[in-house]
């Protein structure tokens, strides 16, 4: 069964190139438009992986991560975020606060980006993983 | 001489009696018994005139004694003050008291002058007394007055000095009524106390500065820049006591706005940031989504294009929306005003944005004003802010709603405004809609924006054309963008 990727971005066209790039790969995905959208999307669909944009309406990445992180059905859930703050963020703190495992910073490379979730997913234990940095443009 | 000038009627009568023995007793023996009418005469008128003579002497002496008394008496009465020489008369040189009332005349004299002196002297020294007082009550007005705060310590680390922004900022009151003056006690700023207390230590003079935040009575935290220097030890000139006024001043700069500034422009820069990465995330994903082979099929690539190619414009739309109003702030634009029919620039702006109406089936209703409305514009200018209220409108009605355009003259002014039926403004959003890159946050999944094109057709209307760009809006049934401009007749009048 293949791996379910939710992905979280209140730009369309954001969703949809990485949603191309995942579903080429053969990943289950599924997309929200923010983070409300996406905390409905993760209790009913239980993805493998969580890859959320900070800044969004109604419910932002950071609000949302710390959802998941409270909910003891949702604690270990893999988080990635993709954002344009990717280099404004202190990717230690959001390691250590938030057991966040990587942070990507737009513009990002969609062949990175998969690469980066093969790598996280293939370790299922990924999610307590050491945190790397964000990925710069190639 | 004077004391037989003053006794010469005692003389006389001395003289008298003498003459009178002398010639009886000379002339009994020359002139024998003839001589005893003569010698009757002598002894007997002589002493009578002496007598006459010294009782009249010793009237003399007793009028010149009540003279000399009512004199010093009179010299005892005046006043030192105001005592001239020419007050004072010497005292007749027939008195026998005139010697010493003389020597009297000249002391009192000699002291009047000496209390004139003084006098004088004394008057000097009140007006420079009063002058130093005035002085060092200005100097303590204009210290307790300065804007700045200012606190002074001593080397015992206690507050000596403080003007009252100082004691309002750090709460000083109670210090002054408990006397409690030990700074690290009376002032909760342990960064500034520090700051004191380190510039007083000093063993060289120059300032120590600080960016401190302080939090003031009502709870508001603020930033100020504490710049503090050591007292050097004041060098009394009178007994060289050089212990006097060492310690430590500090001087606080309020840089709240300035910090606000700062804080300002790096949300700018980051809002800019933000808004440029979005479509340029759009860009490199799909150009290199292509480049990979990725999208197969002609559609699929068709789609990516078409994509690229709108982020592409929708960066450049960011771009110019910033350039413009960069320019406006910095009054570098060239503003070509022309008297113009307002309705034609307004049909013109509706013209542009019929298709994207067309698109979401929405009804743009024109309402123009039958009347010739002569406007002092910059056409292109005019037509951006016309568009960008326009265009707003239609992006945040629903699918079949409708927007109107209309123009008017209102109190001898022109006034055109766009109505939409769409979702409308809460009254935090409304209050804000008009700052640069606020987006409000509902209504994203409807529509994206550069959060720019509202900033600049408010800078459009206001900075360049003198008018008003205001909004009104119910939250859920549409929202009234209106711009109020002055109509050219009056610019002309």
């Amino acid at each position: 069964m293949s791996k379910r990727i939710l992905l979280c971005d209140d730009e369309i066209h954001i969703l949809r190139a990485a949603e191309f790039k995942f579903k080429k790969a053969g990943y289950d995905v599924q997309i929200a438009g923010d983070g409300e959208e996406a905390w409905e999307a993760i209790e009913e669909q239980k993805p493998d992986i969580l890859i959320t944009d900070c800044q969004m309406p109604r419910l932002d990445g950071f609000a949302l991560v710390q959802r998941v992180r409270e909910n003891p059905d949702t604690e270990d859930l893999p988080v990635l975020m993709l954002t344009a703050k990717g280099y404004e963020l202190s990717h230690e703190e959001m390691a250590e606060k938030w057991n966040v495992i990587a942070v990507v910073a737009k513009p990002f490379s969609p062949r990175e980006l998969l690469k980066k979730v093969d790598e996280i997913l293939v370790d299922e234990t990924s999610a307590v993983a050491k945190p790397q940095a964000a990925t710069p443009n190639p | 001489m004077n004391y037989f000038k003053h006794n010469n009627l005692l003389a006389v009568a001395i003289v008298l009696l003498a003459g009178a023995l002398v010639t009886s007793g000379v002339g009994g023996m020359l002139f024998g018994a003839d001589f005893w009418l003569v010698r009757l005469t002598l002894l007997g008128a002589c002493p009578a005139v002496a007598g006459v003579l010294v009782i009249l002497w010793m009237y003399h002496q007793n009028q010149s004694r009540k003279a000399a008394e009512r004199y010093v008496e009179a010299l005892c009465r005046l006043d030192p003050c105001e005592l001239r020489s020419d007050d004072i008369p010497p005292l007749s040189s027939y008195n026998p008291w005139y010697a010493i009332a003389d020597h009297v005349r000249q002391t009192v004299l000699n002291l009047s002058g000496q209390v004139q002196d003084l006098e004088h002297t004394c008057a000097a020294s009140e007006i420079r007394i009063r002058r130093a007082t005035d002085e060092c009550l200005k100097i303590k007005k204009i210290f307790s007055e300065l804007s700045e705060p200012i606190v002074v310590i001593d080397d015992y680390d206690e507050l000596v000095l403080a003007n009252n922004s100082a004691d309002d900022l750090l709460q000083l009151d109670a210090a002054d009524e408990t006397e409690n003056r030990v700074l690290a006690e009376v002032v909760r700023c342990q960064k500034l106390v520090e700051l004191l207390k380190t510039a007083s230590r000093r063993k060289t003079t120059g300032n120590r500065t600080d960016e401190i935040e302080i939090t003031d009575r009502h709870g508001q935290s603020r930033w100020y820049r504490a710049t503090a220097a050591k007292l050097s030890a004041a060098v009394d000139e009178s007994d060289g006591d050089a212990s006097a006024a060492s310690g430590a001043v500090a001087v606080l700069r309020d840089i709240g706005d300035q910090k606000e500034l700062q804080k300002c422009n790096a949300e700018f820069v980051s809002a800019v940031s933000h808004e440029m990465k979005t479509p340029l995330a759009g860009i490199k994903a799909y150009v290199e989504l292509l480049a990979d082979g990725d999208a197969e099929d002609e559609q699929t690539q068709e789609e990516f294009l078409g994509i690229i190619s709108s982020q592409a414009d929708r960066l450049q739309r960011l771009v110019d929306n910033m350039l413009n109003i960069a320019r406006i702030e910095a009054g570098v634009v060239n503003v070509s005003k022309q008297t113009r029919s307002l309705n034609e620039l307004l049909e013109e702006a509706l013209h542009v944005v019929q298709p994207a109406a067309e698109a979401k089936q929405i009804e743009l209703v024109e309402d123009l004003s039958p009347m010739y409305l002569g406007v002092l514009a910059d056409r292109d200018m005019l037509l951006q802010a016309a568009i960008n209220l326009l265009g707003n409108a239609v992006k945040y009605t629903p699918n079949g709603g409708k927007v109107t355009l209309r123009s008017r003259m209102v109190d001898q002014e022109l006034r055109f405004e766009v109505q939409d039926t769409g979702v409308g403004l809460s009254e935090e959003d409304a209050r804000r809609v008009f700052e640069k890159f606020y987006c409000v946050k509902k209504d994203k999944t409807m529509a994206t924006g550069t959060g720019l094109g509202l900033p600049l057709a408010k800078h459009i209307v206001e900075d360049v054309h003198s008018g008003r760009l205001t909004v009104e809006s119910t939250l859920g049934e549409g929202s009234i963008f209106a711009i109020t401009l002055p109509n050219a007749g009056q610019i002309n009048s």
